[in-house]
């Protein structure tokens, strides 16, 4: 838990606050990104929990690993740092330490013995889907995506309940960051932290977020809510502008592909006839099918133009599909994936590459409308009640 | 008649193409013109082409005579025929020789391609400075008249010299071509040669016990080395610096560290810190005569009162009352606990940033005192031993140290500061394990240009007195000897040169491991 009770900073030498009178909590185990414009103090804010700024008044709490609830200004700073992770966006990685240094930083100034250190040094590696030789390379011989992963490691070395992350994945390529936001996602599941993450993109906050914490020029607090009613439920025209026109269109990165999709889709067995699945596909009229084994393992598609006037069995006419989405992506990404690989349904997977459902272009089509008019909706009600 | 004619086409193609190949080969010099060429390799091309170049040496040796190449005015056929074929057999040989040694570093070509090659540039470019050469001689060579660059004969011995120079060059170039080797083993291919003709040479020199320069010299060190001289001069010359130099780097890297750390006052102006400084300057210029014998005699008569009156203080203060009187009344102390005061309020409230711009100019100011005048001024103080040297030499050290230090520190990329305080260093870790060990690089640099510096500034610390190898320097200059103070240069150069070699190990050893890859990181 982070908790802000009426929190100030006053930078010496300026007439306005850079923050002002913010209140706000983070449940325990919850990512709260705080998103605004340039000037908002997000990172001031950020900062204030690790007391790299120091508030000029009120108070900010958390909750430590033993469970208590811990007022930050009472507490010494260096040991307070050490409890929270902290990930920047330059990521800061010390270029003349290995990476097992490098992560055993804090566990290293906690007094760990080194034995301790490198094994969790190599949990957190693998954790990130890194091979464990990284631990002894230097930061200069990782990619940018690796060092910021690395840097994601380093903040959790001493599994701290909260994190502190400024724009973590502010300086990556965009398919990279995808993938790292994804990544944290799925590794948020299972270490249930809580985290206040600083950004300045709307749709990353949305995407990462389950609450939002929207502040304004001068570190006013404009909206702190759940990512779904900051988009179906803006505060005021600020926020609504914030979020932009296209509130319904980011409606899809709340929505999973799960919710949608087709469950019981028409598939293709690998082992069935030709003959078989003509029928089959005149019979669904459809054109074209994806095939599976028996293991509901996706094979790929076939067409029905090249079944015709053939024999033999499914297996020798299937084509490999492109792509398939995994089970949890949400609908942007989605769709996204379809546009790219221009196909109108893809097969929706779990890990192990089993099909799960068929998601088509329709289904996302429908999620947006119904969206809208919920938005639609709310806001008829929002106006009826100012007139009221 | 056809075959004549084709034979004379043939000739004409011949003489066409070897022509075409030289100016070629000294219009572009590249690696790819000389690539180019390979292909038209022919050793009858090669050997028209060094024979041409014989015959102008057997021309020049026949007009001018040198003593080298004497010629018997009665036998000129036999004698030009006989140069032609000694550089016909002197081009072989060293061609040879070249292969040989490509060959050992992986060379491919074969040996009439590197010829062909070589003799493109060697022919045309040989021919030019024999040419040279007649004109020089002709105007009367001399060692002087050389290295007069405004006199005639200095001029065309620049344009033989940046022949030679750009022929180097495109020997390498043909050598490379021929072989598809890297430039540095054509470096070694070149160069290992010249080694050893260099060795052999000097080893004749020896053998022969001819009276030159470097047969004097080594006779005159090693006689030193025999009367044990020269170790103690070497010995004496090493421990000041490095007695200097330890003091000189743990002095320079505390205070650049000290100018990086973040000021806790940055309002306060230096103004307001240097005024106990300015209080007692006045206090002292004015006792000590300074400002008129008037003003001079009331201050000692005030300061003798103070005095008289703290003495007569009785009970716990007397003292400290006491050793107040007795500091007051000596305005040399009174300057000297002034500038402690402005030292330690500097300290307290402008360390680090403010005072760096303030330490290095003062640095800077110093290391423009000459060296002989700053030994002179101190004597007064610290006589004339080596704790005088040593002094001069720390003050010398630090602007390079001190400057490095800093650039060093600042230098570390904000977010790997801000990295490691958000995670809970203290700023006394931030220094010891991130700033310090990444700025180790260019820190040794800089302790590295100020040894190499001091082993030179050492030498004229024999003008105070002390035994190091500028004595000979010293000593042969007033005893007009110059064997004596070119061994001297030599011997310290040569030490410089050792040591920057040694210092240059120690800081790829001292240098953490990820920092010597890819300098960007992180």
């Amino acid at each position: 838990m982070i908790k802000f009770e009426n929190v100030t900073k006053m930078y010496p030498g300026t007439s306005s606050p850079a923050v002002d009178n913010l209140s706000f909590t983070v449940p325990t185990g919850e990512i709260c990104t705080i998103v605004g414009p340039s000037g908002c103090g997000k990172t001031t804010t950020m900062k204030m929990v690790n007391r790299l700024i120091e508030p000029t008044g009120g108070d900010i709490y958390v909750l430590d690993e033993r469970g208590e609830t811990r007022n930050v200004l009472e507490m010494d700073p260096i040991l307070l740092r050490r409890s929270i992770g902290y990930i920047i966006q330059q990521i800061g990685l010390f270029p003349h330490r290995t990476i097992l240094e490098n992560i055993g930083t804090v566990p290293q100034m906690m007094g760990w013995d080194e034995a301790r250190i490198r094994s969790r040094a190599g949990e957190l590696v693998e954790m990130m889907n890194m091979p464990l030789e990284f631990l002894d390379r230097y930061p200069h011989e990782l990619s940018g995506g690796q060092r910021q992963r690395i840097g994601v490691a380093r903040g959790m070395a001493v599994d701290p309940p909260v994190m502190l992350m400024d724009e973590p994945f502010g300086a990556i390529d965009p398919i990279n960051r995808n993938t790292l936001q994804n990544e944290f996602l799925r590794l948020q599941q299972e270490i249930k932290k809580t985290v206040l993450f600083v950004t300045h993109d709307i749709d990353e906050a949305i995407k990462m977020g389950d609450k939002i914490c929207i502040l304004n020029v001068g570190g006013l607090l404009e909206q702190f809510d759940s990512p779904a009613n900051i988009l179906a439920h803006p505060a005021n025209k600020f926020v609504e502008d914030f979020v932009g026109a296209d509130r319904a269109l980011k409606r899809l990165n709340l929505v999973r592909v799960d919710e949608v999709m087709d469950a019981h889709p028409a598939l293709l067995q690998a082992t069935q006839s030709v003959e078989q699945a003509v029928g089959f596909m005149h019979e669904q009229g459809r054109k074209f099918l994806y095939v599976i084994d028996a293991d509901r393992t996706l094979k790929g598609y076939v067409r029905l133009r090249d079944l015709k006037g053939k024999t033999g069995w499914v297996d020798e006419f299937v084509e490999p599909a492109a792509t398939a989405i995994r089970v949890g992506t949400n609908l942007k990404d989605a769709l996204s994936e379809m546009l790219v690989v221009d196909y109108a349904n893809v097969c929706v997977v779990d890990a192990q590459n089993r099909v799960r459902g068929l998601v088509n272009t329709e289904m996302i089509h429908e999620a947006v409308v119904e969206s809208s008019a919920a938005i639609g909706e709310v806001g008829k009600e929002q106006a009826n009640e100012r007139e009221g | 008649m056809t075959t004549d004619v084709t034979q004379m086409g043939r000739r004409n193609g011949l003489w066409r193409e070897m022509l075409d190949g030289w100016v070629k080969a000294l219009t572009e010099p590249s690696l790819d013109a000389f690539r180019a060429q390979k292909g038209r390799a022919d050793p009858l091309k090669t050997v028209i082409g060094v024979g041409l170049l014989g015959l102008v040496i057997g021309l020049w040796a026949v007009v001018a005579g040198p003593a080298s190449l004497a010629t018997r005015p009665d036998a000129i056929w036999v004698d030009l025929l006989r140069i032609i074929f000694f550089t016909e057999a002197d081009f072989f040989i060293i061609s040879l020789i070249l292969f040989f040694i490509a060959q050992g570093f992986g060379g491919e070509g074969s040996l009439i391609q590197q010829s062909y090659l070589l003799s493109l540039v060697v022919a045309p470019l040989g021919m030019v400075v024999t040419a040279f050469l007649f004109v020089g001689d002709k105007l009367g060579l001399t060692l002087a008249a050389i290295l007069n660059p405004l006199s005639p004969i200095g001029i065309v011995s620049i344009f033989i010299i940046l022949f030679s120079l750009y022929g180097l060059l495109l020997l390498f170039f043909a050598l490379q071509a021929a072989h598809e080797i890297q430039s540095s083993a054509v470096f070694y291919t070149v160069g290992a040669p010249v080694v050893v003709w260099g060795i052999l040479r000097v080893a004749s020199m020896f053998v022969a016990q001819e009276e030159n320069l470097i047969t004097t010299e080594w006779g005159f060190i090693a006689g030193q080395w025999e009367k044990g001289t020269l170790q103690e001069l070497l010995l004496g010359h090493l421990w000041l610096v490095a007695f200097s130099v330890v003091i000189a780097v743990v002095l320079g890297v505390v205070m650049g560290v000290f100018i990086t750390w973040p000021s806790r006052h940055p309002r306060l102006s230096h103004v307001v810190v240097l005024i106990p400084l300015a209080l007692f300057l006045l206090l002292w210029a004015a006792s000590s005569g300074l400002m008129g014998e008037a003003m001079g005699d009331s201050v000692m008569t005030t300061v003798k009162g103070w005095d008289r009156s703290l003495m007569r203080v009785e009970g716990f203060f007397a003292a400290p009352c006491d050793i107040v009187g007795a500091v007051v009344s000596k305005p040399v102390a009174v300057g000297m606990i002034g500038a402690a005061f402005t030292i330690i309020l500097y300290a307290l409230f402008l360390t680090g940033e403010a005072a760096s711009d303030l330490t290095l100019y003062i640095l800077g100011i110093i290391l423009t005192i000459p060296s002989v005048a700053l030994f002179g001024a101190m004597i007064g103080t610290l006589g004339t031993g080596p704790f005088n040297a040593a002094f001069a030499l720390i003050l010398y050290s630090q602007l390079p140290i001190v400057r490095n230090t800093y650039t060093g520190i600042k230098a570390v990329a904000p977010e790997v500061t801000e990295a490691g305080r958000g995670m809970g260093m203290t700023e006394w870790q931030l220094l010891l394990k991130v700033k310090l060990p990444m700025a180790v690089p260019v820190i040794m640099t800089g302790v590295r240009v100020a040894i190499v510096m001091l082993v030179g500034i050492t030498s004229i610390a024999a003008y105070i007195g002390n035994d190091t190898l500028g004595k000979y320097i010293f000593d042969g200059m007033n005893r007009a000897q110059p064997k004596r103070y070119i061994a001297g240069a030599i011997l310290v150069a040569t030490l410089a040169l050792a040591v920057d070699y040694f210092l240059g190990w120690l800081q790829n050893v001292l240098t953490p491991e990820g920092l010597k890859g890819r300098r960007e990181a992180a």
